[in-house]
């Protein structure tokens, strides 16, 4: 009788600590949930670029009233992203010189952190005029590893001045990393579009198609027909 | 031997399935959770929940991974948990399954990678290597469900 009572004790005494664990998973799983969710917002009063127009996903902008709209889903670290940038960045720099193509430019961050830091250190670059000169020093400079160090937010300064880049602002930008919210905004934007690989580019809406991203030809073909369709109308 | 198999073996094949099972959940959701634009990304391709259910789901999912993977190796609730396991690994196979036949490449992230290579061919072995694993996944739920009394779980320090 005496042996009985103390066993169930016991038992009262395991269930206790078995209560405690399962609260402290749930816990867990509710927090962690949560967190996630309420850091994926959308910031509205992220600073963003002067380029950006929040309407267009916050994309880098220029050109608003050239007929074709470009946009381009890139990654600074994907490697896939510097080989079409390779084949197609004199076209697509000279078109955006001669103020022929509405480009907006979508630099997205979900290959990890070194990818937050080349985005946010493009948008700085943006506010000097030199997008594009850093967007093509970005991919030429891609190491050949993800996240290895290479880009650092001193590396991303020297980048910067290597290009001409003289002003204390984007020194500052960088370093205070002014442009880390409306990265997540720009990636955010692209996951509601459906974006699920990188490079991607949208042609006045529409998809250029797998095959077509290495291949120079393609993209001006492609250019060219929605140029064309745009004057008809 | 049957009466080796229930004494002396199959507390321990509970522990090993528990372990396999809850830790290969721990890795899977803890990767997806430190990064979780890519979480969204992975649910997205699929293309079966329309894309804003899929972005909600894909912060969600790496925690109750999380949630049932420390359930398993803690050792609580060992049936249910085990069930639970299982019918994530069961959805899972389902999912790559479907993205097979659709032809639709499953691991997100720069083209060339996940099933379907940049020129547009279908590479099986890659959906075939993650369905094989899932597979091996409900096998050890399956053994949790039906023996989920073990060795160092939490459950079975009762005095039953």
């Amino acid at each position: 009788m005496a042996k009985k009572e103390k066993k169930s004790k016991l038992d009262a005494k395991d269930n206790g600590t078995r209560n405690i664990v399962i609260g402290m998973i749930i816990l867990v799983i509710v927090v962690g949930a949560i967190t996630a969710i309420t850091k994926s917002r959308t910031n509205s009063h992220a600073t963003a670029p002067s380029a950006v127009a929040t309407s267009d996903g916050y994309g880098i902008e220029f050109n608003k009233s050239a007929p074709v709209k470009v946009d381009f889903y890139e990654d600074f670290q994907c490697p896939h992203c510097r080989d079409f940038e390779v084949v197609n960045n004199t076209y697509i720099n000279g078109l955006v010189t001669a103020g022929k193509i509405h480009a907006v430019y979508h630099p997205m961050s979900f290959i990890g952190p070194e990818s937050i830091l080349t985005a946010a250190a493009s948008a700085c670059a943006s506010d000097q005029g030199k997008f594009l000169e850093m967007h093509k020093a970005l991919y030429q400079n891609q190491p050949a590893t993800e996240n290895d160090g290479t880009w650092t937010n001193a590396k991303l300064v020297q980048l910067g001045q290597s290009l001409g880049i003289t002003s204390s602002a984007y020194d500052n930008c960088v370093n205070k990393g002014q442009y880390i919210n409306w990265v997540n905004n720009v990636e955010n934007y692209a996951g509601s579009q459906n974006i699920n690989s990188t490079p991607t580019v949208l042609i006045n809406g529409k998809t250029l198609p797998q095959g077509d991203y290495l291949d120079p030809v393609a993209f001006q073909a492609a250019f060219n027909a929605a140029l064309k369709a745009s004057r008809v109308k | 031997m049957k009466k080796f198999f229930t004494t002396q073996a199959q507390p321990w094949i509970t522990l090993l399935a528990r372990l396999i099972l809850g830790g290969v959940l721990l890795a899977a959701g803890w990767i997806k959770a430190m990064t979780p634009t890519e979480a969204q990304s992975s649910v997205r391709v699929y293309q079966i929940l329309p894309t804003g259910v899929a972005n909600s789901f894909g912060l969600i999912l790496p925690w109750l991974e999380i949630g049932i993977a420390l359930l398993l190796v803690i050792g609580i609730w060992v049936k249910w948990s085990g069930f639970a396991g299982g019918a994530l690994m069961l959805l899972f196979i389902v999912a790559i399954s479907q993205a097979w036949a659709r032809k639709l490449p499953i691991n997100c992230g720069c083209f060339g990678n996940g099933g379907i290579t940049a020129d547009g061919k279908v590479h099986p072995w890659v959906y075939a290597t993650e369905i094989m694993r899932d597979t091996g996944l409900v096998l050890c739920a399956a053994f949790l469900m039906r023996f989920p009394g073990g060795k160092f779980g939490l459950d079975d320090r009762k005095g039953s």
